[in-house]
């Protein structure tokens, strides 16, 4: 999944003949004054202001100005650039051509399980939350196109009046089009308005998720992809996100401010019990994190040095369900250099290590692991025999959830 | 028994290297279960037409790589399809798959395929009443019977988590660690698992829970079914309205993974692709978990609580009579390589050779036992390591220097000599730098250069039995070897001496050092240039005599021109590729044709 903001999906609907109001993407008022000779509308129109970036509720956050002039719209982006909201500080800002219009409407293309289902709403903007019972949907199968017919049967069944089903349903076709060739997850047009003096629908904005793993059969996607938490990404994530592009395997992190418990467990699937595990038993995650399909031991050992620099963190769970191919002595190895760096840098004074991992090598792997404790690492391991959470109860001073019989406790001394 | 992958399962694997890997783990699962290799051909069109080495046991399987699937099918009975090829390859190879009629069931292990692509093949697979599995799936494993891809791990996994046969409990899970997790949970707290299948963590699979659990409440063997699940999508919920929509054989475990969200940053998210909540709360780990337990499943709280859960489940069962205690059958160990086997001390091997000079399996290589880091770090130089390769000795600093200045004066003799014109025409033909210095060297013999170890093993005998009787010598000379070698030079005499031979000799005089075999070159060279003006004593000779008095062995004399010429050679070859050197012919001019006129060629007869 992945985001794109709105001056780029606006560009991909122009690609599929949808009309947008005429917009330009500024980073400084000097950047707005400079576009004024190529975009002479800037001038002799009314203007919209929005904050560009991964935000919702603008309207809220007071990020979206209307009906602005010129010298309004440069006070208007001087003010929103360089704001901050919670972890993000606005960079750009979006200005467009005010849209003269009556009435607002709702259309989006949804990914479900077989297809997509096309949404279709009389009323937009934010009143479409509120009415939620007013959309009414058409489901299509994947590989299928909508036929006008079917679009304009949908759009007669929402309550458009019925000299307008015509261009809605054509509309709507276009949307899906977009939709189904851009290998998009999601596209959502709010509002849509008819424009006053020639009766075109047009995109006043746009909502728009690809599908970041079709990226390589699309090279006109030259935009980078928001950040989808409502903040931008920290350097450590953006350093990691660049390794784990190039690194076959994959590593992922993502830091949460404020946490006691930093997780280092492998696996897509294994790393979420962790976490919950952690909050279920009182802790605070200090981020997430999982290594997977056998990744370079250099890339583990980046991870690993990213999150030992997590702040005020108390313990650091390395865990891990039986590997099916991961290489664990290997991959250990990178996470044994991570964990010797922190220690020079003073980042491992307080912090104590609980390891459990099984698979290839995982012997090998873990009697590495325990030979930290000689190093002055407070350091537990455990091997197959413990269930995969039961660190995670251990290290916050629980017993474990399940201490099943036959389980037999190695402890690092 | 199992379901999807049983004793009748045949597989192609699609994809190159990857591949390979899969099948040598499938090998040693069908070499556990004592059946043979059910992987029957491979397809990779950059390798078609050869075949790929698989390890069974003490033997290798030849198994053929085809350049589409068709050509595979067409000559082996394959029902099944692994899918080992690139994300942007998958949806290609697994249509190429679905054309063929004999195959009913794809699992494809490619991560990262586009949403599109997966729902586009899971539409054309219900359309012809196949089934593929995945994207991003870790693969499919019936205990005891049937392996299809890596999962389960090593050999050692596989004997510990008893997946050497079958037992009561499916399992269905979307991370593949955790399903081998639950293959080893499973065989410690109950009798193990009759199939596991690995769906991938997509948010779209092609297949899903519902698919399996129909399928298995359809295979008597399985009893129960574990559900290892997610936050995100509505799979489980799906599993959940099937499980409760009415009375069901098998019994569902389920746990659900996600709870943490709900403690976490509103919108930020993580773990596999299709891990994502919906806008209001649906797919959330709690609401899954909630419609799981009303649907009668039982749902341990933890992941840690699913053992004990288990556990529980298999009790009743063996309680109700429905499943038997299996008695445990050790299963065939895994052979042994031979390395693994010669380091544990196991077996001894005859070796194919012996070497007494260097050892490279440490850190380092060490010379005649010396670390070569050690050697540098404590100022030895290339003469010594020469001693120590050659003669297994660490030389004098003394020795060192004679050597160096060996190797210095002997390193070039400039473009007309044999070895450096053989390199030159070689360089200037194109040849590559090892075959021209190459054929520079092997000019090196009795005639030019050579001539070192021969004169090194006249001198020594000289020395021995006609010490101060140089006539003596010739005359034995004469009689049974021929002209002495060492001695006499092409250009070089009395007159117009070899200053190579003076700066040498100078400089081993002036060392003090005791030198019998070149006192008595010396004494030679006195009597023969006496003869003929160009009978003096060459630098082969002058070196095999110096070299002979420091104690080097007499076979390893030539090695000394030899090195140094090869400095000579390399340089030749360099010069010509820098100066782009064109193409040698000979001239007419520069050859005698001492041949027949030509003539008329008779009638053949």
């Amino acid at each position: 999944m992945a985001k794109v903001l709105e001056g780029h999906g606006m560009r991909i609907l122009q690609k599929w003949n949808i009309a947008v109001p005429r917009n330009i993407v500024v980073t400084s008022v000097q950047d707005l004054d400079r576009s004024v000779s190529e975009n002479p509308w800037l001038k002799n129109t009314q203007l919209v202001a929005k904050a560009h970036e991964a935000l919702g509720s603008r309207f809220k956050l007071g990020l979206v100005r209307v009906k602005l002039n010129f010298t309004q719209t440069r006070s208007a982006v001087k003010s929103m650039i360089g704001h901050q909201i919670g972890g993000l500080t606005v960079r750009e800002v979006i200005v467009s051509e005010m849209i003269p219009h009556s009435q607002e409407y709702y259309v989006a293309i949804q990914a479900t399980r077989k297809g997509a289902d096309i949404l279709l709403a009389t009323c937009g903007g934010i009143d479409v939350e509120e009415n939620w019972n007013r959309v009414k949907s058409l489901s299509v199968e994947v590989g299928d196109t909508p036929s006008r017919t079917s679009l304009q049967t949908l759009a007669r069944k929402t309550g458009f009046p019925g000299n307008l089903t015509g261009k809605i349903a054509d509309f709507a076709g276009k949307l899906f089009a977009a939709y189904d060739k851009e290998d998009a997850q999601y596209l959502e047009v709010n509002p849509l308005v008819q424009r006053s003096f020639d009766g075109t629908l047009v995109a006043l904005d746009v909502v728009t998720l690809l599908d970041a793993d079709a990226k390589y059969r699309h090279p006109d996607w030259t935009f980078p992809f928001a950040a989808e938490f409502g903040r931008a990404y920290t350097n450590s994530e953006k350093e990691l996100m660049e390794i784990d592009a190039k690194v076959k395997g994959s590593i992922k992190f993502i830091e949460i401010p404020g946490g006691d418990t930093a997780m280092l467990p492998a696996g897509g699937g294994a790393s979420v019990y962790y976490c919950d595990a952690v909050v279920a038993r009182g802790g605070k995650l200090a981020n997430y994190t999982e290594y997977s399909g056998d990744p370079p031991d250099w890339a583990v050992e980046a991870l690993t040095e990213k999150v030992c620099d997590l702040p005020g963190i108390k313990r650091v769970i390395v865990g891990g369900a039986i590997a099916n191919f991961t290489d664990v002595k290997k991959t250990f190895g990178g996470i044994i250099a991570g964990f010797r760096k922190a220690k020079a840098k003073g980042k491992m004074g307080k912090v104590h290590i609980w390891v459990r991992r099984g698979g290839p090598r995982e012997k090998e792997g873990l009697a590495a692991m325990r030979e930290l404790a000689k190093e002055g690492f407070k350091i537990n391991v455990f091997d197959r025999t413990t269930p995969l959470t039961d660190i995670v109860d251990l290290s916050l001073g629980k017993e474990p959830a399940t201490n099943a019989k036959g389980s037999k406790k190695v402890v690092a001394k | 028994m199992s379901i999807m992958a049983n004793l009748n399962t045949k597989v192609v694997i699609q994809g190159g290297v990857a591949g390979l890997n899969a099948a040598r783990r499938m090998a040693e699962f069908s070499y556990l279960i004592q059946k043979p290799l059910n992987v029957e051909a491979f397809v990779y069109p950059p390798d078609a037409g050869k075949t790929y080495d698989v390890p069974f046991g003490s033997t290798i399987v030849p198994v053929p790589v085809y350049h589409s699937i068709k050509e595979a099918a067409a000559k082996h009975p394959i029902n099944t399809s692994l899918i080992y090829v690139g994300a942007n390859r998958a949806y290609a190879a697994a249509m190429e798959a679905l054309e063929i009629p004999a195959i009913k069931f794809m699992s494809m292990i490619a991560e990262g395929v586009p949403e599109r692509d997966a729902k586009l093949l899971a539409k054309e697979a219900r359309k012809r009443g196949k089934l593929i599995n995945g994207p991003s799936s870790i693969g499919v494993i019936s205990p005891g019977q049937c392996r299809l891809g890596v999962v389960g791990a090593t050999y050692e996994n596989l004997c510990l988590s008893k997946l050497h046969r079958s037992g009561s409990f499916g399992v269905i899970t979307k991370s593949g660690g955790l399903l081998n997790e639950i293959l080893w949970i499973t065989s410690q707290f109950a009798d193990g698992v009759t199939t596991a299948i690995g769906i991938g963590g997509d948010a779209y699979p092609c297949s899903d829970y519902v698919t399996y659990l129909e399928k298995f409440e359809k295979d008597p063997h399985t009893k129960a079914v574990i559900i290892v699940g997610e936050m995100g999508g509505t799979l489980e919920e799906e599993a959940a309205a099937w499980y409760g929509a009415k009375k069901r054989r098998i019994q569902l475990l389920a746990v659900v993974s996600g709870f943490c969200q709900e403690s976490l940053p509103k919108g930020m998210k993580f773990g596999h692709a299709g891990a994502k909540e919906g806008a209001k709360g649906e797919g959330s780990a709690r609401s899954k978990a909630r419609l799981l337990k009303k649907s009668g499943a039982i749902v341990p709280e933890t992941f840690g609580a699913l053992g004990p859960a288990i556990k529980k489940v298999y009790t009743n069962l063996l309680k109700s009579g429905k499943v038997k205690e299996i008695p445990m059958v050790p299963p065939p160990q895994q052979l042994k390589s031979v390395d693994v086997a010669v380091k544990a001390g196991e077996i001894t091997v005859t070796p194919l050779i012996r070497t007494t000079i260097a050892d490279d399996r440490g850190e380092e290589p060490c010379y005649d036992g010396y670390p070569a880091s050690e050697l540098i770090n404590k100022g030895y130089d290339i003469p010594h390591i020469i001693g120590l390769l050659w003669d297994k000795r660490l030389i004098s600093k003394q020795e060192a220097e004679i050597i160096r200045r060996i190797i210095m004066l002997s390193a070039d003799h400039g473009p007309c000599v044999s070895g450096a014109l053989g390199t030159i025409i070689a360089a200037c033909a194109g040849i590559g730098m090892s075959q021209a210095v190459a054929a520079g060297l092997i000019m090196i013999g009795p005639r030019f250069g050579g001539a070192v170890t021969d004169a090194g093993r006249w001198f020594q005998y000289g020395v021995k039995n006609h010490k101060g009787d140089i006539p003596a010598f010739l005359a034995y000379m004469k009689d049974n070897v021929g002209p002495v070698p060492g001695i006499g030079h092409r250009v070089k005499s009395v007159k117009n001496p070899d200053k190579r031979v003076k700066e040498l000799v100078k400089y081993v005089k002036s060392t003090g050092i005791k030198t019998p075999h070149l006192d008595f070159a010396l004494a030679l060279e006195q009597v023969t240039s006496g003869k003929k003006d160009n009978l003096i004593l060459n630098v082969d000779g002058t070196m095999a005599a110096v070299l002979v008095d420091i104690g080097f062995p007499v076979n390893s004399l030539n090695g000394f021109f030899v090195l140094s010429r090869t400095i000579g050679l390399i340089g030749h070859w360099t010069d010509q590729k820098r100066q782009g050197g064109r193409l040698i012919r000979l001239f007419d001019y520069l050859v005698n044709y001492a041949t027949p006129k030509r003539r008329e060629v008779p009638k053949l007869k």
